[in-house]
Formats: structure tokens, sequence, C-alpha cells
């Protein structure tokens, strides 16, 4: 037996990840993207059967369509939805979820089918467990599984169906303008050397600088760092109200890791914790980690880094 | 035209013990403020003192039902005995009928908590009411709701007409704790009690549990040794990755 589920997205981040997810329950995969045509042509390329496409206005934001989608949800019943934790996608979430009579749950990682009731393993209590939940009713779910790289650019795009997006709910755009903090490059650098309430004083933040200048990065923090010490600019502050950032290499230093942190660095690709704490939350995102001292581990690692320069300055820089 | 402030509606996941076994030990954990309580209050008051509308505090289960009248607002309803619910949609249900019970309702705040982040969207839409989630301070000018949050790396700056619901994310910590006087005021406020079964709800978790478990060793490397010897296969490791 499979069934039918859907995507919803008004933005471009993890569609991949979320059409393979609903894959898992073995059935058609419909995405369907409220924003603009760059929106459902993304969708459109990761990998599901169809897309169904409401056009947004420009001043008007992706929620206000949530009648449309209404609709259109309605009318096809899919057993499980999901989206991501972006402002937007989930208030349309919550829309679907009520047109489908569907249970709603965070923390999604994977999703399957076991006769007629859909099976998740969603994450809970900030990643120290995970929990499978049945359900026998819908199932709409805030994917935060792991992405995947979106199909070879050779496969078939799937077809997009553009649907009435009817009147939209009293919502207005009155002003987008970038976040202050887009300036200091933390959000678009490559590498990011971060730092947190392990760091003892604001004068050893020379420590965290000198690393980071090694490493060619940019320092964030965590949000103590910014708000309650005010050692760091708060624009370079890192997590879910703060900057949100995708860098190739992300060292957390003396940072344990809070959920609102590790929505901030979410779509990192390398992630390097440093931690004296084994049990910090941020050893279980990291790829690499270093339980230990920061202020024994950075100088080892400025060591490190400077005896890895030498050997490979002979065969040019590598990024 | 009243405001409600949602409070206290949650359970602290850091109050949950996780056993070796990864069974879950929730014996002690009550409903607690979530950091993003604070920064609701303060918008629902911000909101309320612009368009010169009362503010209610809601919450539910067995939290102190005080925390927001110390913080400034005039009175509360509470749910005594409310469950938690694993259902992100059950909660909202429970608030929805809590909302429809004070009656004449058009703006309601509550907290973008990080662990419950289905219940702002499905108590919107459970309401019938547009909602703008992940806000991070709202006002109100001219009979709408003006509200600023972040979708991507834009500052965005939207506004709705009411009825509505907005989810605010707390930018910082709670900046001032109540002191002796707040805490004694308000014990001369007002707080309603409202129970469960008034509400006409036939509470199911339509969710059946197979348990929890320890998340599988993530793919974590752990570098052993001395710092100078972690630090060097770490450098290995990176160089090896082509990210340095």
């Amino acid at each position: 037996m499979t069934v039918e589920g859907w995507v919803i997205a008004a933005g471009v981040r993890r569609l991949s990840g979320m059409v393979s997810a609903v894959r898992g329950m073995g059935g058609g995969v419909t995405v369907a993207a409220v924003g603009p045509r760059s929106v459902a042509e993304a969708a459109a390329a990761a990998g599901p059967d169809a897309v169904a496409w409401i056009e947004a206005a420009e001043d008007v934001p992706a929620e206000a369509y949530a009648p449309a989608l209404r609709r259109a949800l309605a009318a096809a019943k899919p057993r499980a939805v999901l989206a991501t934790t972006a402002p937007q996608d989930r208030a349309l979430l919550g829309v679907a979820a009520v047109a489908l009579g569907a249970v709603v749950i965070p923390g999604i990682l994977r999703m399957w089918l076991e006769d007629d009731t859909v099976v998740i393993d969603r994450t809970e209590l900030g990643g120290r467990v995970v929990e499978t939940l049945a359900s026998v009713a819908p199932v709409a779910g805030l994917f935060v599984g792991e992405d995947i790289a979106s199909p070879a650019a050779a496969a078939a795009s799937a077809p997009i169906e553009r649907l009435d997006a009817g009147s939209p709910a009293d919502i207005r755009i009155e002003k987008a303008e970038p976040v202050s903090g887009a300036n200091t490059g933390v959000t678009s650098a490559e590498r990011v050397v971060a730092v947190g309430r392990g760091l003892k004083a604001k004068a050893d933040l020379a420590l965290v600088e000198g690393l980071a200048a090694a490493l060619r990065a940019e320092v964030g923090c965590s949000m103590p760092i910014a708000d309650d010490r005010g050692w760091v600019a708060k624009e370079r502050y890192i997590g879910r109200s703060g900057q949100h950032i995708s860098p190739r290499l992300y060292v957390a230093i003396g940072i344990s890791g809070a959920p609102q942190h590790l929505d901030g660095v979410r779509d990192a690709k390398v992630v390097v914790a440093i931690n004296a704490d084994p049990g910090a939350p941020i050893f279980r995102r990291a790829d690499y980690g270093i339980v230990g001292d920061l202020y024994e581990v950075i100088p080892a690692l400025q060591a490190a880094l400077g005896e890895d320069q030498s050997r490979n300055s002979g065969k040019g820089e590598q990024s | 035209m009243k405001i409600v402030v949602v409070f206290k509606w949650a359970r602290d996941p850091e109050d949950a013990a996780v056993r070796s076994d990864g069974s879950v030990d929730w014996r002690g954990a009550k409903m607690a403020a979530g950091e993003d309580d604070p920064a609701a209050v303060a918008v629902g008051r911000g909101v309320a003192t612009a368009s010169g509308c009362s503010v209610v505090g809601l919450t539910i289960g067995d939290g102190d039902a005080s925390w927001a009248l110390a913080r400034g607002v005039e009175q509360v309803v509470a749910v005594p005995g409310a469950p938690s619910l694993a259902d992100n949609a059950a909660t909202a249900d429970l608030l929805a009928a809590a909302i429809r019970w004070i009656g004449e309702v058009d703006v309601v705040v509550i907290g973008d908590a990080e662990a419950y982040l289905g219940v702002p969207a499905a108590l919107a839409g459970v309401l019938g009411w547009p909602a703008v989630l992940g806000v991070s301070a709202a006002t109100f000018a001219d009979g709408r709701l003006v509200a600023t949050r972040r979708i991507g790396d834009r500052e965005q700056t939207v506004s709705l007409g009411l009825p509505a619901v907005l989810a605010v994310a707390a930018a910082s910590a709670e900046k001032q704790l109540p002191g002796m006087k707040e805490v004694l005021a308000a014990r001369k406020r007002p707080i309603t009690t409202v129970a469960l079964a008034d509400l006409g709800l036939g509470l199911l978790d339509g969710l059946e549990s197979r348990g929890t478990r320890v998340p599988e060793a993530g793919s974590a490397r752990i570098f052993e040794g001395s710092p100078a010897s972690t630090a060097r296969q770490l450098v290995a490791a990176l160089r090896a990755d082509g990210v340095l």
C-alpha cells in the first residue's frame, strides 16, 4: 500500500530532503509552491511528481495564500504534508493541518507507512532523544531531517500546474530590507568560528579572533555572548532570531548547542565542536569534535594549522 | 477588543530526564515559561497600549498563573489540569477553546517556542485567523498590526488586519526580572480558573508513541589524545574534506 504526500514550500530550503522524506511512504509526491515562479521551479527540480504553484504577489507574503492552499489540500487529501520550520512555511502547514484533520508534529526526521498507519521518527528534547510515533490520522510535520542533493539536472523536471491564487488574506509586506549584519560578512562567509559561554573573559576573544584569522573565517557567537555579555556585536549572533548561516565550515567553541542556536547553523556543511562537556548537545550536530578546554585546544589548533599551511604552501591554496 | 497572551503552555524540555535506555522521565516537569514567553508578554502589552485594549494572560496546565501578572498583564485565565500532548494540533485545539471561552479576542500573541514550533501555526489554523510567525517586534497602527520578522537574510515588516495570531521569537533573554513590588502587585490581580471539562473538548492525542531512544551516535568523529594530537587530527580531517 502506498499513499500520497505533499510538501508545502514558500522558500527553496530543504526541498529535496522533504520530497525524499515523503517518498518514504512509497507513494506520489506533490509540492505546493507558494511564491514567485522561482520557488515553483526549484520545487519542480527537487524530484516530486508534480508541483502545484500558487503565485504570490510581490507585496503579499506567502501565508496570505492559506485559503487557496486549504482548497487544494482539501481536494487532494494527502495522508502527510511536510514543511520546513521557516515562519511562512509553518503558517501554511498549520492551515493545511486543519484542512486535513491532521496531527501536527515538529522535528520530523523520516516517515514510512505500515499497513494504513503513518509512522514517523522525530527528534525531541533538543535532540536528546528520537521518538517513533504512529498515526492513523493524516500527519502534518515540520521537517528537520537531512537535506539531500537535488536529483541530477538531467532528470526531467516535474510539471508545474498553476492554481487559482484566489483572494489572499489581509496581510501586506510594508517593507523588506537586508538584515543589519549582512555586511559583517558572517552570513555569507565560507568559514565561521563562533564562541559561546565557554569563554571566560572578553579579553580572551583575541584567542578566538586569532584562530578565525588563521582559518580566514568570520567570527560569530551564541546569543549570551552578544546579549548578556555584549562582548561581540549583536549582528554576529548566530541563532534562530539572529543570523542564519550556511558556511562550508563552522567551528563552535564553548557553545553547548541550544536548539535555538542550532537553528541558525542548520545549513552549515562541516561542523566542528570544541567543548569541555562531552555531553554537550553540539556534539550531536557536529561532524568532528574535540572534548577539551578551549584555552588549550585553540592554541594547539593554531599550531596545527600553521604546520598544515607550511606543508601545503607549495601546493597552492585549495580554496 | 481583547489581546490574549498565551504563556506557560508547554513543558520545558530541559526539565525532562533521559534515562540510559532512551526513555524519558517527565516527572516534576511543569508547564514552564518558555524562553520566548517574556518577549510575547512584551509584544502583547505593547500592542495593547498602542490600541487601547486590555490584555488577558492565558495559561494551561499546572504552571504558575501569576507569572504574567508580575509582568504587567492585568488578568489571567488558567486551565489547570490540561495535559501535555505530543500532537501540537491537540494543544492548539485546547488553546483555541480557551480563547473562545474568553471571548471577544482580536489578537493572540504566543511565544514561538523552539520545541513546539507547530502550535502557533495550528492555533491560527483552528481559529481560522491569519498568522505571522517568528515575529521579533510588533505594534498597532491605523487599525492594523505591524510586525517585524526575518525571512532568509531580509528583515520584513508586514501589516495585517484583525483578528490575527502573532508568534514571537525572543531576540534576547529576559532583561529585567520582576521585583518584589511587581510580585506583590500581581497577587492583587485576578486569576480566573476554567475547568478543562467546561471547554467542551474531546481531547484525544491521536498519536501512539512507540517509545523514545537515544539517537544513534551521530556521525560525529570525536578525536582522542592530547590537545596537540587532537588538533592535528582535526586539521588533517578538514584538509581531507577540502574545507580548509
